[in-house]
């Protein structure tokens, strides 16, 4: 015995040779997230003059296996909401992360005196209450287009060590004003970021299944920054509900309950319980066979 | 698809947990196989539910803190775990408790690590056999003796239709009087008894 | 002091004969140089207050809080060494958020108060290190409802968790103190700084431990206290700072915030007055024997 605990009851190296580690070595290379597992399906939104609106259904899928209720879109302060598609882990991974983050800021830009706090609310649902003190960003300073960029460093991070967050997410809100015009009006902002970290901004923007179904239908609305300003927030609400009624049509990994988030300079209305309405099913009573069949 | 990572053996079972109005219930079955082969047929599926690491710091917040944790922190934990370890695992978890300040509660964290907070969960490969059963006879607010009726009717599908399930089913009651553990044996005219068992628990 | 050093106040390790640490008690003279700090334990929430004492009319007017957040419930006050206690509220607030990436919800103000205690206390212990020459408050509320595991989906049965006991209450208002020495307690009202001996008087007139004090009239008591505390400092400017936390259904929900403007300046008025009301007072009674 010596007078290191730590190799009390150790056979002696001296005698035995010292402890050969290679065996513990693992015999094949480490790997990360290699594909998504429990996952959302499409994230849709829409610029129109003075906002954004985007929504997103609410199923978390297990493969074909509709598994859970999810929280697709989540407010991250008055002036962003973000809109997850991909890996649900991930997803709750970037839910917390950015919680500290918001109280962190919290500390900085002060304890947000007086202005909001007066807005009371004692007839708000236990849930609701318990919903204020959770994971808004309220009180920071930060508007969409600062989010958009601290998750695009943080995801093209994560895809540089070979360990992605498998999220597609968009990020719908106001923007913060240029340097150059500090009181310059909030302008509506909508960008996304993917699993590489790759940034992209348009007027109108789908994740996943909404790229392929409810794309062109939102160009349609909303070709361009011009027709933007167009648009009222009613026509651009009526658009997404279409849009999700096509994913509810087409997309085997949807449902026909969703998240809708309306945001503007007076704040974000988030409604988590949308049911996809006027859905046109009798005329499936006219189908006979494939074509040729009449009776 | 092969979901089976290198040097793993699909060990197939069927797990449940309930809330119901004084608490929760979990339930299991009993068999363990490697291959086709029952290695053994009286498996407790329900006492291996707390891993060592959880343990730990389970009973580190209790001293630390004067209080015993709540099942949100077990379950916080547990999901850290899974989250971190995902590319290791590949298990899903069920956790259900009963604590003072929250009364009974479920949570489930399926393959990649994300939690979810539920009425009930469901789990292992007999599950996917019981979805149906699950949905079509799920009521809120059920008494004891309905919600172990319940677990029992869910678990002896699983069991019939599942061939790596089978044995008793095992079943534990958790409420603000403690845990009760319950068996039903499959020769007891299906699973009628003997039910409430005072020797253990 | 009585018996100052003779060489055993040098060392933070080392006692003095008669069982003393004088570096801690030092540390507490430090403490009571400070501008007063004082917190009061509402039934519906808790109001943190401070004399804040201008050292320079350069410096702008409402700038530099003192009072600072720590997660999203709970707020820190202190009084003495002003950089001290900073650190101490960057100690707080990394055990806050310790705590969260552990157990996935915000710290209880207890376990808080006892981590700081502990910290504080490993100050007293060293020879290296001397310790803090703050007192510090700490203020929060601990939610009453159910609060999801931070990152959680789904919300389980509609009609609420099992066995959950009706009527049975949780969470609430929390308030301690932390001095040099590590010492904390729980306290209904707290009060440390210079004007301590005078706060404490006027706290102990509020009989807190009943229960009955609103946070709205916590605030006005507050200011008030202060007020009365500076009496003995009159000639030294000060700006009143005041933060408060109330439930999840009062005016902060559930957060750490400062007093709305409008309300501060409300209870300052009123503070204001009844130190004059005071004197109006004792003079009042005079002059109606006078009038008599």
């Amino acid at each position: 015995m010596n007078h290191l605990p730590q190799a009390w009851g150790r056979p002696r190296d001296d005698i035995y040779g010292a402890y050969n580690h290679a065996h513990l070595a693992p015999s094949h290379p480490t790997t990360h997230t290699q594909s998504p597992i429990v996952t959302g399906t499409s994230v849709i939104a829409l610029k129109f003059r003075g906002g954004v609106v985007i929504a997103a259904d609410n199923l978390a899928s297990y493969g074909s296996l509709a598994l859970h209720r999810r929280e697709a879109a989540e407010k991250f302060n008055d002036k962003a909401v973000l809109g997850f598609g991909g890996d649900v882990s991930d997803m709750q991974y970037l839910d917390r992360y950015l919680n500290a983050l918001a109280i962190r800021e919290n500390y900085s830009s002060g304890s947000g005196a007086g202005e909001k706090a007066s807005s009371t609310s004692t007839d708000a649902s236990e849930e609701e209450r318990a919903e204020s003190l959770d994971n808004e960003g309220a009180g920071t300073g930060m508007a969409a287009n600062n989010l958009h960029k601290y998750l695009q460093k943080l995801l093209y991070r994560r895809r540089s060590d070979f360990n992605p967050l498998w999220n597609h997410i968009l990020i719908a809100g106001l923007s913060s004003p240029p340097p150059n015009a500090p009181d310059a009006s909030p302008q509506p902002f909508l960008k996304s970021v993917d699993l590489l970290g790759t940034a992209f901004g348009a007027p109108s923007l789908a994740t996943g299944f909404g790229a392929h179904l409810a794309q062109p239908i939102l160009r349609r609305v909303v070709p361009d920054e011009e027709a933007v300003k167009k648009i009222d927030e009613a026509t651009a609400v009526e658009a997404i509900r279409e849009c999700m009624k096509v994913l509810w049509y087409r997309d085997a990994r949807s449902l026909d309950r969703y998240s809708l988030a309306v945001v503007t300079k007076e704040g974000v209305r988030l409604s988590e319980d949308e049911r996809v309405e006027g859905q046109s099913w009798e005329f499936a009573e006219g189908i006979r066979g494939y074509g040729t069949q009449v009776v | 698809m092969n979901h089976l990572k290198k040097g793993e053996v699909n060990l197939g079972t069927s797990i449940m947990a309930i809330n119901f109005k004084d608490g929760v219930i979990l339930g299991a079955d009993s068999r363990t196989t490697t291959g086709a082969y029952i290695a053994n047929r009286v498996t407790d599926k329900l006492t291996q539910a707390v891993a060592d690491i959880v343990h730990y710091h389970l009973g580190m917040y209790g001293i630390t803190n004067d209080e015993p944790p709540t099942t949100q922190t077990a379950a916080a934990i547990f999901q850290e775990l899974c989250y971190d370890n995902k590319d290791q695992l590949s298990a899903g978890m069920i956790i259900a408790g009963y604590d003072h300040r929250h009364g009974g509660q479920v949570y489930s964290i399926p393959l990649g690590g994300s939690l979810h907070k539920q009425a009930y969960a469901i789990g292992g490969s007999g599950s996917t056999y019981i979805y149906g059963y699950c949905d079509a006879n799920w009521k809120e607010g059920m008494t004891e003796e309905e919600g172990v009726n319940f677990v029992k009717g869910a678990l002896r599908e699983a069991i019939k239709w599942d061939g790596s399930s089978g044995g008793v089913i095992r079943m534990v009651v958790l409420t603000a009087k403690g845990a009760v553990r319950h068996l039903y044996l499959p020769d007891r005219s299906n699973y009628e008894g003997p039910g409430v068992d005072t020797a253990k628990i | 002091m009585t018996s100052i050093g003779t060489g055993y106040d040098l060392s933070n390790s080392v006692f003095s004969p008669d069982g003393r640490n004088f570096q801690v008690e030092y540390a507490m003279k430090a403490v009571e140089n400070g501008g007063t700090a004082i917190g009061i334990r509402c039934k519906d929430g808790v109001v943190l207050a401070l004399e804040k004492l201008v050292t320079s009319k350069l410096l702008k007017p409402g700038a530099n809080k003192r009072i600072s957040t720590v997660d999203r419930n709970m707020g820190v006050v202190s009084a003495g060494l002003t950089p001290d206690g900073r650190h101490f509220v960057s100690r707080a607030r990394d055990e806050a958020a310790q705590w969260r990436s552990l157990y996935k919800a915000p710290i209880p103000t207890a376990a808080l108060a006892n981590r700081m205690g502990s910290y504080v206390q490993a100050y007293t212990l060293y020879s290296s290190v001397r310790p803090f020459g703050v007192t510090a408050i700490i203020g929060g509320w601990d939610s009453e409802v159910e609060v999801p595991v931070d990152g959680q989906v789904g919300a389980g049965p509609a009609v609420g968790a099992g066995g959950k006991k009706e009527g049975e209450k949780h969470g609430g208002p929390y308030l301690y103190m932390i001095e040099p020495s590590g010492l904390y307690w729980g306290y209904y009202g707290a009060a440390t700084g210079k004007g301590r001996q005078a706060a404490k008087s006027e706290l102990e007139k509020l009989d807190l431990a009943a229960g009955n004090l609103t946070l709205e009239e916590g605030v006005k008591e507050a200011a008030r206290i202060i007020y009365v505390a500076h009496e003995d400092s009159k000639d030294k400017e000060f700006e009143l700072e005041m933060t408060w936390v109330s439930s999840l259904s009062g005016p902060t929900k559930g957060r750490h915030e400062e007093v709305p403007q409008k309300l501060r300046e409300e209870a300052e008025r009123l503070a204001k007055k009844s130190l004059e009301g005071d004197d109006d007072e004792d003079d009042k009674p005079e002059g109606e024997k006078m009038e008599e």
